[in-house]
């Protein structure tokens, strides 16, 4: 097929992408550089390292980032881990259970923690009937609450190429070690776990590149005591118009974002080959 | 499994049904709750009726952010779809130059975090007058579905052998045609599966709608300002209408996937 | 095919340009942008007249963020000719050139209080902001029992906005009402920290505090009057409360026809038989002095501006928060990252 064909099927949504995508994050970038009286400045990015109350907030980010993905690396791995061991009819119901949270909307199950962990939730009531507490342990809007509700959206993202992964590790591999009298454990860790690290990397690396724009969870779980870079976004676009600001803080946080993405493709490719 | 360790694996068990649990216990939790007769929030309900769904359906203003909801993911996903389906085709079927860089410009809208997306859009479409707009909704909606759709066509197309549509070619078809009537029927599972894709994607979208829609009110962007101004049991049942919803479309893509032997490999 | 694709394309778009773009030739309609909730349903009593006068309907849309106002004001698509803004945003949106003046001749107003008639705002309503508790715990008398953990004890809610939270705790500090300004911001966080354990949230939105002190989630409040009075379960007292004004402006660039409509309906939010009819949708009171005589007798205590709870509270500086919001907002920012 001659190429100026291709470029006739390429070219509409390219079109699209360049006017509705690529334009308006490149307008962004150019703001931040856009000083009141118009014209170019670096005023927004000097304010940036002068006031490093923005810049604290991009680590607070960061900070709840990777513990959000620490939770996932934990709870994660061995559910993978387990679902490789399941027969075939039941891994397809476990990917199914993996799967379909992943498509319902982040606002339902927020909304659900704040029922189940709620000061009069379902785990407060139950752990007070049981005596085992007089008040009410405090989930919510605090950094556990975000947290939690984070790696219960994030989990699927993690899961699912992390469980690719180890199904493609071959099983003769491991009997291979077994038959030279290995110890499990060692196997595990000696064989198992370093054929599963690029995966779990890219997979945390994914998640930990998702948890950094998170909006809705630290909004609703969050009480606003929660300090995250897309709340801070928030209020400098829509509450105290300053647009140019957001945008320094913006084009930082897709800079960090990219640069985790890079890392990220390197450990897929591993994965792949 | 590894090894014959009883107890390790007892414990790898129970460690896996405890991370499957935590993934679906707020699905389980939200539909009793639909149906509760009570104004607070307990659990188990107090007792069952309806009152929330017909709060739901009783609320124009609801009712509203349903139509747009459905206008809004049906127009943006045919349009990601249509676009979509035909970039993807021609990124298999012939080289161009740059394309590693223009299929990453495509599912770019996947791995930039949304908020930059929602705040880029908010202020290019405020500076051209599109904030606000039914047309930069639609259009906004279809930028962000477009990798997904880009993703599963990519890999669909790049399996589906060439040479038939080489033979038809040869058989005097033109090129419309071949696509139409030989990759078309081919694919049609996987550009379904892309079609439910976006279509829920766009359904479920808040973060970009809550900048930039401006009086436009969706189902989620009504769901989030109700969740953070007070805590409405109506809520519940609309989640629950929205966890069937996204239930069924998932299960027909899927029996139509399995039907084609594609169900694993799309899964993963 | 490439042709095809396109027209495809351009079918859609002239369909939902269709759909997008309204064109107007009349004025039969103009909207107005408030701040959502009960007070927004207020603004109906002055509409209703108003339809009734000149045929015109006034469409409301909320929430009211002053990005909104900016986004419109840039884009120079002003699709609505008012725009409701607190005292603090209206200085700021004056400051950043957002709004444009009234026409105080066209609205012709009936008396009003004369902190209400700007130059570029007309102040439609009082609001309050209070301290307010859970029913049932002990009763704090002042900002100094508010801030006084130990013997009130209970978890606090607060306003994610220092303008309407700083002041309080230097008045719990020892400041006297008509030292409050210029704000020692430095000293008022300092106390705010004093009690930041006790901080359960912070809120952004008017009908929180009370949802958490119903729920329990917290047993004390700062919150707007109008959203905790009637509610059975809270009490609390305008004793040290803030009084503000909220504006209704007019943005940048507004089509000069609704312009002059939307006069009309200014010159209804001065008439104190419509402001009484408001104050009934929502214990916020308008800006005539002969108001208080109209206003429901049963709940009389519930409203900002009657002369008994007025004299008690202390106005908002709007000025000061237009000049120092900026280095407030950050230290604000930082406060909250240490709490």
């Amino acid at each position: 097929m001659p190429s100026r064909t291709a470029v006739g099927f390429i070219a509409p949504l390219l079109l699209l992408m360049i006017v509705v995508f690529d334009a308006p994050i490149l307008y962004m970038l150019a703001l931040g550089f856009w000083s009141k009286q118009g014209g170019f400045t670096t005023e927004h990015y000097g304010n940036l390292l002068e006031a490093t109350v923005y810049l604290k907030v991009l680590a607070s980010t960061l900070r709840i980032s990777l513990i959000a993905t620490i939770a996932n690396v934990l709870i994660g791995y061995p559910l993978a881990y387990w679902m490789r061991s399941l027969s075939p009819r039941a891994q397809l119901v476990a990917i199914a259970l993996v799967i379909t949270p992943f498509w319902v909307s982040i606002l339902v199950r927020t909304y659900a923690w704040i029922v189940v962990l709620g000061n009069g939730g379902i785990v407060n009531s139950a752990l007070i009937n049981l005596g085992l507490i007089d008040e009410p342990v405090r989930f919510l809007y605090n950094e556990l609450g975000v947290t939690i509700g984070m790696a219960n959206v994030l989990l699927p993202f993690l899961v699912l190429p992390l469980f690719a992964a180890m199904l493609r590790i071959d099983n003769r591999v491991l009997q291979a070690a077994a038959s030279l009298g290995a110890p499990a454990r060692t196997i595990f860790w000696k064989v198992f776990f370093p054929l599963t690290i690029p995966a779990l990397s890219a997979g945390a690396l994914l998640v930990f590149i998702l948890s950094l724009g998170f909006y809705v969870t630290p909004a609703i779980l969050g009480g606003n005591r929660v300090s995250m870079v897309s709340n801070l976004l928030d209020k400098l676009i829509n509450e105290i118009p300053r647009w140019e600001q957001a945008s320094a803080i913006s084009t930082l946080l897709l800079i960090v974002a990219l640069a985790i993405f890079a890392a990220y493709r390197h450990f897929d490719r591993r994965v792949q080959s | 499994m590894i090894g014959s360790n009883a107890l390790a694996r007892r414990l790898v068990a129970i460690a896996g049904i405890a991370g499957l649990i935590f993934l679906i216990v707020p699905l389980v939790i939200v539909i009793p709750m639909s149906f509760s007769s009570a104004r607070a929030l307990t659990f188990p309900p107090p007792g069952l009726s309806l009152r929330w769904y017909e709060a739901f359906f009783g609320d124009a203003r609801w009712m509203s952010a349903m139509a747009t909801s459905a206008s809004v993911a049906f127009v943006s996903s045919l349009l990601a779809l249509l676009l979509g389906g035909l970039a993807a085709y021609g990124l298999r079927r012939a080289p161009v130059r740059g394309e590693g860089v223009i299929e990453a410009n495509f599912v770019a809208p996947l791995i930039v975090p949304t908020i930059i997306v929602a705040v880029a859009l908010y202020l290019g479409f405020a500076k051209i007058g599109l904030l606000g707009t039914y047309v930069g909704l639609v259009l906004a909606h279809t930028v962000l579905s477009v990798p997904l759709v880009i993703m599963v066509l990519t890999v669909a197309i790049r399996s589906f052998d060439f040479r038939i549509e080489q033979v038809a070619w040869s058989l005097g078809a033109s090129r419309a045609y071949t696509i139409v009537k030989v990759v078309l029927p081919n694919l049609a599972p996987n550009v379904f599966a892309a079609w439910i894709f976006a279509f829920i994607s766009s359904f479920d979208e808040v973060i970009v709608t809550n900048f930039i829609a401006g009086t436009w009110d969706t189902v989620p962007k009504r769901m989030f300002n109700e969740l953070i101004l007070e805590i409405n049991p109506t809520i519940t049942a609309v989640a629950t209408l929205l966890i069937a919803f996204t239930m069924l479309a998932l299960a027909a893509v899927a029996v139509l996937l399995q039907r084609t032997g594609k169900l694993r490999p799309t899964m993963l | 095919m490439k042709r095809r694709a396109f027209t495809h394309l351009a079918t859609a778009g002239v369909a939902m340009t269709a759909i997008g773009g309204v064109a107007r030739a009349q004025v039969k309609e103009i909207r107005i942008i408030e701040a959502g909730g009960k007070s927004g349903e207020s603004i109906d009593e002055y509409i209703k007249p108003f339809r009734t006068k000149t045929g015109i309907n006034c469409v409301r849309e909320n929430p009211n963020p002053l990005g909104k106002l900016r986004a419109m004001v840039e884009s120079g698509k002003i699709t609505a000719c008012l725009f409701e803004l607190g005292s603090d945003s209206a200085a700021q949106a004056r400051g950043l050139k957002l709004i444009e003046p009234l026409d105080w001749d066209a609205i012709a107003p009936q008396p009003m209080f004369p902190e209400a008639r700007t130059e570029f705002g007309l102040g439609y309503q009082y609001f309050s902001t209070v301290m307010a508790w859970r029913k049932g715990v002990k009763e704090p008398k002042s900002w100094a029992d508010f801030f006084n953990t130990k013997d009130f004890p209970g978890k606090r809610v607060l306003p994610d906005y220092p303008q309407y939270c700083l002041a309080f705790a230097l008045l719990a500090d020892g400041v006297a009402p008509d030292k409050l300004f210029p704000l020692d911001v430095d000293r008022a966080l300092k106390k705010l920290g004093t009690i930041k354990r006790d901080i359960a949230v912070l809120w952004k939105a008017g009908a929180q505090p009370p949802q958490l002190l119903n729920d329990n989630e917290v047993q004390y409040a700062i919150s707007w009057s109008g959203r905790v009075a009637g509610q059975p379960k809270i009490a609390f007292t305008f004793n040290q409360g803030m009084f503000d004004l909220s504006y209704i402006c007019v943005p940048k660039g507004a089509a000069k026809e609704e312009r002059a409509a939307a006069m009309k309906l200014l010159h209804e939010m001065t008439v104190v038989q419509n402001q009484a009819k408001a104050a009934e949708v929502v214990s916020y009171t308008g800006c005539s002095p002969e108001l208080e005589a109209l206003l429901p007798k049963d709940k009389i205590n519930e409203f900002p501006t009657t002369k008994a709870n007025k004299s008690v509270q202390w106005q908002q500086n709007a000025e000061w928060w237009r000049d120092n919001g900026e280095m407030v907002d950050k230290k604000w920012e930082q406060f909250r990252l240490n709490l």
